[in-house]
């Protein structure tokens, strides 16, 4: 599903990954752990190809990064959901527009957006919200709104960084129990946390970046 | 990709920076406007210029006495003279019948003889009117056996090819710099707009929106704003057209005509300014990164 093989990448002369190689499989849940500025979100960004390597190659489905044009990143990105800690929402649109929005973008058919935007908006529990603006809502309510409008375009994978950096530990919980939820209906989850108790409780494998470095590792070695 | 979402979204830039917008539709208006004025200006100056030409000509006067045999022979050589389009033959009697109308009196009767020699009238084709062209004819026809003297206005037609290129120039100049200060300010409004959708442009491109997708709306947007501001400068030089030639008659008014086409080119000149403003701008301040 998704492969780095020998991948290293430095910024300003500083090295963030050196000769990172690891794979994610079809339907896997995996979490990425380490300090901050370990070098977790640029792993996430070369996973959407944001970055590209510089050495080594990332693969993602049917993309190879040394193969890659970049005019075409749009039709890896469809592949994927991808979630942020600060959930990069539209304010100005409501919940639903927010995640039709996602659908529209990627020229789907007008008179599929309806079904599917409600049926995903129902999945994350916010129903009765879709017809508010994001100022509106709570930090939990926000995230799952992203979550929704990554889950929209049926992804194989979806990419969480620090999805619940913002917010308060039950209602982390409750994101975690989303994602998992997600992840038992066959879609890979790569989630990116310096949350160790969230990652613990996430029952997945777990990879711990330090020095550029990428190891498995055991939950209890947490 | 829905067209109407295309539409909506550029319209929606005229919502959100109506001045930004408003300065540039009205800075295409006022560039086109004035580089119409001048084009119409230069286009019949250009005009006057040609049928200024058609008039040059040449008189070469004949050695005397000149029999007829002679005569015949200098025709034969001018019109043999490349450059020659066709040539007039001025008799004496003719000669002194122009100068009766030109000056009132009869020469014979001032001068009791005739003093003005048979001539031939050469006139020109287009490619020889010019100085250097007209020069080198001129040399040639000296050059002819029985031809005495050959005149032309040089300095008439030095005066018009000097000025007509000192205003084909000008307005070259001129028209260039209001067309790229025009595309500047399209291409800042432009800017303005994609500034202030940049959280969306980021959340396209997250959600695997194509290049075009996110470009178009900005482009379509620059586009319209060269339009209208062609639509309008269009509108403004009819009216001004028509009130000024309404106002002065005859030739003067003729010198101020412009084509309908014109009218549609000018137009299509804003189209071309506001797509080439938008384009530049999208290109330089939509990156393809995520983070850009």
């Amino acid at each position: 599903m998704i492969n780095f093989s020998h991948v290293s990448v430095s910024f300003r002369g500083q090295p963030v990954l050196a000769d990172v190689s690891f794979h994610v499989n079809p339907g896997e849940f995996v979490s990425l752990v380490g300090e901050t500025a370990a070098g977790k979100t640029t792993i996430l960004r070369l996973m959407y190809f944001d970055l590209r390597p510089d050495q080594g190659e990332v693969s993602v489905g049917t993309y190879t990064s040394s193969l890659f044009r970049k005019k075409d990143v749009h039709l890896l990105r469809r592949t994927l959901g991808i979630v942020f800690q600060d959930f990069r929402l539209l304010e100005d649109r409501t919940v639903y527009e927010n995640v039709a929005f996602a659908l529209e973008v990627t020229g789907a058919p007008p008179s599929e957006i309806g079904q599917r935007v409600l049926r995903v908006i129902s999945d994350v529990g916010l129903s009765h919200k879709r017809n508010n603006m994001p100022n509106e809502l709570s930090g939990g309510e926000l995230q799952r709104v992203v979550i929704a409008r990554a889950l929209v375009n049926s992804p194989k994978v979806l990419l969480a960084d620090e999805p619940t950096g913002n917010l308060d530990p039950a209602t982390s919980m409750e994101i975690l129990q989303l994602l998992k939820a997600i992840n038992g209906s066959g879609t890979a989850i790569v989630l990116a946390s310096h949350n160790y108790d969230l990652v613990r409780r996430s029952e997945s494998r777990i990879l711990k970046l330090a020095d550029g470095s990428i190891a498995e590792i055991d939950p209890q070695q947490l | 990709m829905s067209l109407m979402y295309v539409v909506r979204e550029s319209l929606s830039g005229f919502n959100r920076a109506k001045f930004a917008a408003l300065s540039s539709i009205m800075t295409i208006m006022i560039s086109l406007l004035f580089l119409g004025i001048f084009y119409v200006i230069a286009d019949n100056t250009s005009r006057l210029v040609g049928s200024i030409r058609e008039r040059v000509e040449m008189e070469a006067f004949l050695d005397e006495p000149a029999p007829k045999a002679k005569i015949a022979d200098v025709e034969r050589a001018l019109t043999a003279l490349d450059g020659v389009d066709h040539v007039e033959f001025v008799s004496k009697e003719a000669a002194a019948k122009i100068f009766r109308e030109e000056f009132g009196e009869d020469i014979m009767s001032v001068l009791d003889v005739n003093p003005l020699p048979p001539s031939f009238k050469i006139f020109l084709k287009p490619e020889y009117r010019n100085t250097v062209k007209a020069e080198e004819l001129h040399e040639r026809i000296l050059a002819i056996d029985g031809v005495q003297s050959d005149i032309f206005r040089k300095d008439m037609l030095q005066f018009i090819e000097k000025q007509s290129r000192a205003l084909s120039l000008g307005g070259l100049g001129l028209g260039i710099l209001i067309a790229i200060s025009a595309i500047i300010l399209v291409s800042n409004t432009i800017r303005l707009a994609i500034d202030a959708k940049r959280r969306s442009v980021q959340t396209m491109k997250l959600v695997g929106a194509s290049r075009w997708f996110i470009r178009s709306p900005f482009i379509l947007e620059g586009v319209i704003q060269g339009l209208l501001g062609g639509m309008l400068a269009a509108l403004l030089m009819y009216y001004l057209l028509t009130f000024v030639t309404g106002m002065i008659s005859g030739e003067l008014a003729e010198f101020l005509r412009a084509e309908l086409s014109f009218y549609g080119l000018m137009t299509l000149a804003g189209t071309a300014l506001g797509l080439l403003g938008s384009l530049i701008s999208v290109r330089r301040f939509i990156s393809d990164a995520v983070a850009g």
